[in-house]
């Protein structure tokens, strides 16, 4: 088929790369090939620069220097938030140019009733069909959450485009175990709700874990035993010291404000502030471990990415920890396997900032550290190495995953999120 | 030597001009000059000031400013603007004025440039400003703090609280979750209050006391301390360090209590502390309103500052309203004045006016020592118009007391709503700021009102008042309100030769209530020296207090 891509969203070039990978003519309409060798979003994805640069070169993925793709068997939205008027506009001139049919697929982060907005645009006597398929990736397993989705929502008020989606879906569809079929307004629906659904899991447990530090309880020990409880699982149930990332806090915030909107008051409000909080408590620890005065003292920063195999720094917890210590004149010491230079172009001007290409390196002379993300590499550090590096041996394990007691016998001081 | 005010000249011709003006009605005025509006009000940036209906003509006018002239106004007005020690009784100046100039300029006292002072004092409360505002001022686990509690009375209190009520609407984005709260009685029922509903982990207290031993402030900022110890096991230098912050011109006595270095805002002698809410003691302003809108407030008063000190004497604002006052006070015999805001936002303004009227010309001595023998500043006191209309005004209309009114009302509001609802309240509440100065001043002659007409229904009128009217409340408008009363009240204190900047009538009770305290503490007998009265109700609190123990 020929496929026009518009947004500039990480499901954007994910779509197009995996869509031109199985045959088909892809146009990324809204960029140009310069974008993806800068482009954060996509260099910030493991393989996905690759694929890309592959694909193009195979000549079946085209920029916008091709001729404007309005006409096109397929047009696949995948706009921000904030960007629904220019959709809009794409849409109007989609309905204009199109001869024949055509299928619309929109996988943008707008809010509830959207794609019935856009299909407003549309002519559906004219064989213009509008269909919501909610993006199932996440940062860091993009392309194969893409190509292998372990279940499938099609929101569609319009029976005879369903020959042309499954058709368009096909190859990825080979181990699907569920497809659901539903209206494009609950399909948005449904995205928001596990949205939501995931950040109260990630939520709670998080109070749990404060409240389990409050009265000497390790909150570790009683996650493993929840997560054996079938009804509950063990998915995002990790407590930690905040989740971030770009689509998800956008569709905790989206879902906010279409409470606020309607002057309901949402436990996703409170979590959304308890979870800006929680990005602080590794910062805290250390404050109270210092008895409030960090002034001068040198910190290390393991891990900046807001979750580990991804180099994005969107809404990370890290950037929350670097403010609190920068604002009390420490000077922190950082390593991520892929995030630094994102930290660096936050922070162009700092000078208090020493970035590190070796973990260890990082911990010279610093009196605490504080560990973000859970990186595989700082799971089974060299300890010994680690407390020859280190002034103060205090580590702030923002994800718990040292072993607390192993850690105090060989004379680290622990503080873990909820133990 | 200057003549005694009542043997000046002015003052002769004025008190005969009075005994005709005594007799006349404002209505009678009105109708003899039906553009009374055009020769008696006048403007000055955003402010717009109506002398109309006092019962003065161009001939009284002309005599008010010439006794202004003849009391050396201007000369006084060039000795406060410079530094000269117009606080005669405590030898020093009064320069809340220097606290609103542009860095920029210089001012000199004793050697030393007081603007670079109060401009490094500016860029260390912003600094405290962007601190708190970014979420990194941190109280002792490490919480940002989200609470300020603001411990301060008088002059440290009743400024700071009415302008951040007045400027609310102007908070910035960063501001919006701070909640100031502002603390002031000696019995500590406010504090209390507060304590029961706040999280010691984000509040952080401001100690505002120039001389930061006023006993009221220092046994609220004591409860605040205790409260926070009872709160954590964290040692009490933390708590004293992210907790507290100091504002005094006492900096010794703000280390001693455990206040940092860091955390202590300088204020300055030569401020008095009702003329204070421009400087570091208006902090929790600059919490509220950011500090960009705080220096708005500043560059307000700034542009009054320059008008009251350079503008024509027929065209000043300030002294055109302290001389119409005047006239009220000492020819007419008007000596009641209702503070009266047709705006909400304005709620605390009557409190701040009381204060800043009657501690600064509620005097009865000369600047030489010598009783005055003509009357000084009147009683004040107001509430929000509309609700006043509710309570007081009965007697503003049918009483017996002959009172000046003050309404004070902003010409646009809401300008950034699309509720209609409000626009038609703001309609409404100028409708009866209008109605009413309209029928305090007219009476019976604006309502028609028939010859059978009972007496209860009568509205005598001829009761005076000032209109001011602001184009907008912004920071700037409301800065130049502000600083319109406090050069009017110089004005008059010029005129009665008396000092407006001690306050010696509150000294003395201070120390009386220390002399009294160890009675109530210990069932003291020793009551011989006081009188009967004072020694009976002693005696009954300690009996009740012993019935309640047994």
């Amino acid at each position: 088929m020929k496929i026009s891509v518009w947004g500039k969203e990480l499901n954007a070039w994910v779509a197009a790369a995996a869509l031109s990978k199985v045959g088909n003519h892809v146009t990324l309409a809204s960029l140009t090939p310069g974008h993806f060798e800068t482009d954060l979003v996509v260099r910030n994805e493991p393989g996905l620069i690759d694929l890309l640069r592959e694909q193009h070169k195979a000549g079946r993925l085209q920029f916008s220097d091709a001729p404007a793709p309005y006409d096109n068997d397929v047009h696949w939205l995948a706009f921000a938030s904030d960007t629904f008027n220019i959709a809009e506009e794409i849409v109007k001139k989609i309905a204009k140019q199109t001869h024949g049919k055509t299928l619309l697929i929109n996988q943008s982060y707008f809010n509830i009733g959207a794609t019935e907005q856009l299909d407003n645009l549309l002519d559906s006597s004219a064989g213009q069909f509008i269909a919501y398929v909610p993006s199932t990736l996440s940062e860091g397993s993009a392309l194969r959450d893409f190509e292998n989705p372990s279940a499938f929502i099609i929101g569609c008020d319009y029976k005879q485009s369903f020959s042309q989606i499954r058709a368009l879906f096909r190859p990825f569809l080979t181990r699907i175990s569920n497809l659901q079929l539903m209206s494009a307004r609950e399909a948005e629906f449904t995205k928001f709700s596990i949205n939501g659904m995931l950040a109260l899991r990630l939520g709670y447990i998080n109070e749990m874990a404060n409240l389990a530090d409050s009265i000497g309880v390790d909150i570790e020990r009683v996650r493993d035993a929840m997560t054996c409880d079938y009804r509950i699982g063990p998915y995002y149930l990790e407590p930690g010291c905040g989740f971030g990332g770009k689509a998800f806090s956008n569709y905790i915030r989206g879902l906010v404000e279409t409470f606020q909107n309607k002057k309901i008051s949402s436990l996703l409000n409170t979590l959304l502030s308890e979870n800006e909080a929680q990005k602080e408590l590794p910062f805290k620890k250390l404050w109270q471990h210092y008895n409030s005065d960090l002034s001068g003292k040198t910190i290390a920063l393991w891990g900046a990415s807001f979750k580990p195999l991804s180099a994005s720094i969107s809404n990370a917890p890290s950037l929350k920890i670097i403010d609190a210590l920068l604002a009390q004149g420490c000077k922190i010491n950082i390593h991520d396997p892929a995030a630094l230079e994102n930290i660096r172009n936050n922070y162009p001007d700092e000078t208090k900032i020493n970035y590190c290409d070796d973990m260890y390196d990082a911990l010279t002379d610093c009196e605490g550290l504080i560990l973000s993300t859970a990186w595989l590499d700082y799971k089974c550090p060299d300890y010994s190495l680690m407390k020859e590096r280190m002034a103060v041996p205090v580590i702030i394990d923002g994800r718990n995953i040292y072993d607390r007691d192993y850690l105090s016998d060989i004379g680290f001081v622990y503080y873990g999120v909820g133990r | 030597m200057k003549p005694s005010l009542k043997d000046s000249i002015s003052w002769k011709k004025l008190v005969e001009l009075a005994k005709t003006a005594k007799r006349s009605h404002l209505s009678d005025l009105f109708k003899q000059n039906p553009d009374r509006f055009d020769c008696f009000s006048f403007r000055h940036k955003e402010l717009l000031l109506d002398l109309s209906k006092h019962r003065v003509d161009t001939e009284v006018l002309h005599h008010l400013l010439e006794l202004a002239t003849e009391r050396q106004l201007p000369e006084m007005i060039e000795s406060l603007f410079q530094g000269d020690k117009v606080n005669s009784s405590e030898n020093r100046p009064a320069l809340h004025t220097a606290l609103r100039l542009p860095a920029t300029q210089e001012l000199w006292l004793d050697g030393e440039n007081i603007v670079e002072g109060v401009h490094h004092n500016l860029s260390r409360t912003k600094r405290l400003v962007d601190e708190i505002h970014s979420g990194q001022w941190r109280g002792f686990s490490g919480e940002p703090i989200d609470t300020i509690v603001h411990i301060g009375v008088g002059g440290s209190d009743l400024g700071p609280m009415m302008a951040c009520r007045a400027l609310a609407e102007h908070a910035p984005e960063q501001a919006r979750g701070l909640d100031i709260h502002f603390v002031s009685s000696m019995d500590g029922s406010q504090l209390a209050k507060e304590l029961r509903q706040l999280s010691p982990e984000r509040t952080l207290f401001i100690i505002a006391s120039k001389s930061f031993s006023t006993i009221d402030t220092m046994a609220n900022a004591a409860t605040a301390r205790a409260w926070l110890e009872h709160s954590t096991s964290a040692p009490i230098e933390t708590l004293l360090n992210r907790h507290f912050i100091g504002v005094s011109a006492t900096p010794d006595r703000m280390s001693r209590w455990g206040i940092k270095p860091d955390h202590q805002l300088e204020m300055w002698t030569w401020v008095g502390g009702r003329y204070s809410m421009w400087s570091t003691i208006g902090l929790p302003i600059a919490l509220k309103i950011g500090f960009e809108n705080f220096t708005r407030l500043l560059d307000g008063a700034h542009t009054m500052d320059k008008h009251f000190r350079h503008a024509d004497i027929n065209k000043n604002l300030p002294i055109l309203l302290a001389m119409v006052e005047i006239w009220n006070i000492n020819f007419l015999n008007i000596n009641a004045h209702a503070i009266l805001p047709y705006d909400g936002r304005l709620k605390h303004l009557p409190a701040y006016l009381e204060q800043l009227q009657m501690e600064s010309n509620g005097k009865s001595t000369t600047q030489l020592d010598e009783k005055v023998d003509y009357h000084t500043c009147p009683v004040l006191w107001g509430d929000v118009g509309p609700n006043a209309q509710h309570a007081f005004y009965q007697l503003l209309h049918q009483g017996t007391e002959p009172v000046m009114c003050d309404f004070i009302v902003s010409a646009r509001r809401y300008t950034r709503s699309k509720n209609s609802a409000l626009d038609h309240q703001h309609n409404l509440s100028i409708a009866n700021f209008l109605a009413q100065s309209r029928l305090l001043a007219f009476g019976n002659n604006a309502l028609n009102t028939a010859h059978n007409t009972p007496n209860y229904k009568r509205y005598d009128g001829n009761q005076p008042s000032s209109s001011i009217i602001l184009d907008e409340l912004t920071p700037e408008s409301f800065g130049q309100l502000i600083a319109l009363y406090e050069h009017k009240v110089f004005t008059q204190a010029v005129i009665w030769d008396i000092n407006p900047f001690d306050q010696w009538g509150v000294e003395q009770g201070k120390v009386m209530a220390t002399d009294l305290m160890p009675s109530l503490i210990e069932d003291s007998e020793n009551l011989q020296d006081v009188d009967s009265s004072t020694s009976g109700l002693i005696k009954a609190i300690q009996w009740s207090r012993r019935e309640h123990s047994r």
